[in-house]
């Protein structure tokens, strides 16, 4: 086994709800993957059965081929995890938490973490519980980095922050994180703020109600789904579409959503004779907000 | 060098930059033996993954256009194309296949297509002498 996260039918209940219900997952090494999930969809429960913090109801979990259940420190000695809410010790000043936190590793590489507390302005000597929101997150994100883990495991990290502090939260991940040994760098992450990811995410997996609906290459997804735009000189008739996934109608305007088949769709479009025709790729979070129209037609 | 990702263009972004290197080169803006930005500033800058970046200098490495010197970067080449007459007279064919289409379907006459021709073919060298000009003027022209 060659992924570094492994997940067959993965169910997790709470009592009688259902969080996580049959899901699958594969990472492979090297990749950066993108976790998306409304609020509830099971994003969380997810990851924390990945860390052993959940155990899983039934399927099975596998990180770097290991079980971490039966293999925790093994398992967690190779990755790092950010969860959305860091918590530190009030009483410790950054200088303790790095230390703190770097007693449990075997590796911790100095010159990133004199880097990035640098970079994040960070002083050694302030008190944990005096930290803003950011800093507090970009402390958790210097502790994550600095052992060099094969497996960086991010839930939700950007929510709740600043503009600079989240491009400069995904720039260190981009840099001080993935240049390192960009083969064995892997990535994990669960947000609802796409766009922000966008140019990271090599894959994703879209999770609602526990379920996997879409899993796709992000350029592939770039490139199967569209979204033509067709003006014309008069209000047209309704537009006979069947292979287009929606089409609105607004005044002159027609959008138009292709899965696949932007190329039919136009063909048939410019037969109608249109003023203009343009057609362009969705973003993430479009598929991500479309996924329920998305996905009926992609399995 | 100004690169500009446009997630929404349809377009691989990897390709995007393909295509963005060649079209500096062609302009001048990139010199021969003149080096890329390497990987890592340029994925934080653009905020890429920098894998993107990799693939898209593997690419341009395999078309002939840059050259990667180990431990040093990637550089624009000389003469930078490895394909026979033919290879490049069908790959620029599928091109122009392109912009005849789009022309036909715009109005465009026959005339007037082949006058823009001329008119971008003039642009493309005018812009490669006004760079080659403030080039031998500043910076000394280095081959690696």
């Amino acid at each position: 086994m060659n992924n570094t996260i492994e997940i067959r039918g993965l169910t997790r209940r709470y009592g009688k709800l259902e969080a996580v219900n049959g899901l699958n997952l594969s990472v492979r090494a090297g990749c950066c993957y993108g976790f998306f999930g409304r609020n509830g969809a099971g994003k969380t429960t997810t990851i924390k059965c990945l860390l052993n913090l959940l155990r899983p109801t039934a399927g099975t979990v596998r990180v770097f081929g290991l079980d971490p259940q039966k293999n925790e420190v093994a398992v967690k000695s190779r990755l790092a995890y950010v969860p959305d809410a860091v918590a530190f010790y009030p009483w410790m000043t950054v200088r303790d938490t790095l230390e703190y936190f770097a007693s449990f590793r075997t590796h911790w590489n100095r010159d990133i973490e004199t880097d990035l507390l640098a970079r994040f302005g960070l002083t050694a000597a302030q008190k944990a519980s005096t930290l803003s929101r950011g800093q507090k997150t970009q402390l958790a994100l210097i502790t994550a980095i600095c052992p060099e883990p094969e497996l960086l495991v991010l839930d939700e990290p950007t929510s709740g922050l600043d503009p600079i502090v989240r491009r400069e939260f995904i720039e260190t991940v981009i840099g001080a994180y993935q240049s390192g040994d960009p083969e064995n760098r892997t990535v994990f992450v669960s947000t609802h703020l796409i766009s922000e990811f966008e140019g990271l995410i090599d894959q994703f997996t879209i999770i609602e109600q526990g379920c996997e609906l879409l899993t796709m290459e992000a350029d592939h997804a770039r490139d199967r789904f569209k979204k033509i735009r067709a003006r014309f000189a008069q209000t047209p008739p309704p537009l006979r579409l069947p292979c287009a996934l929606r089409v609105t109608l607004n005044g002159r305007e027609a959008e138009i959503l292709a899965n696949g088949n932007s190329e039919q769709l136009i063909a048939e479009l410019e037969s109608l004779r249109p003023e203009e025709v343009r057609c362009e790729s969705l973003s993430l979070e479009e598929i991500f907000v479309a996924s329920r129209i998305l996905t009926p037609s992609v399995q | 060098m100004l690169f500009q990702i446009d997630f929404q263009s349809g377009k691989p972004v990897y390709l995007q930059l393909v295509d963005q290197v060649r079209y500096a080169a062609a302009a001048g803006a990139l010199r021969p033996g003149e080096p890329l930005p390497s990987i890592r500033p340029l994925a934080e800058e653009l905020r890429v993954n920098r894998n993107t970046i990799a693939k898209a200098y593997t690419e341009l490495e395999s078309q002939g256009v840059i050259e990667t010197i180990p431990g040093k970067g990637c550089f624009l080449k000389d003469n930078h194309s490895p394909f026979t007459k033919a290879v490049r007279q069908k790959l620029l064919f599928k091109e122009i296949d392109q912009a005849v289409v789009t022309a036909h379907h715009l109005q465009v006459d026959r005339e007037a297509f082949l006058a823009m021709i001329k008119e971008r073919l003039d642009y493309f060298e005018r812009k490669a002498a006004v760079a080659e000009d403030e080039g031998s003027k500043t910076t000394p022209r280095r081959t690696p």
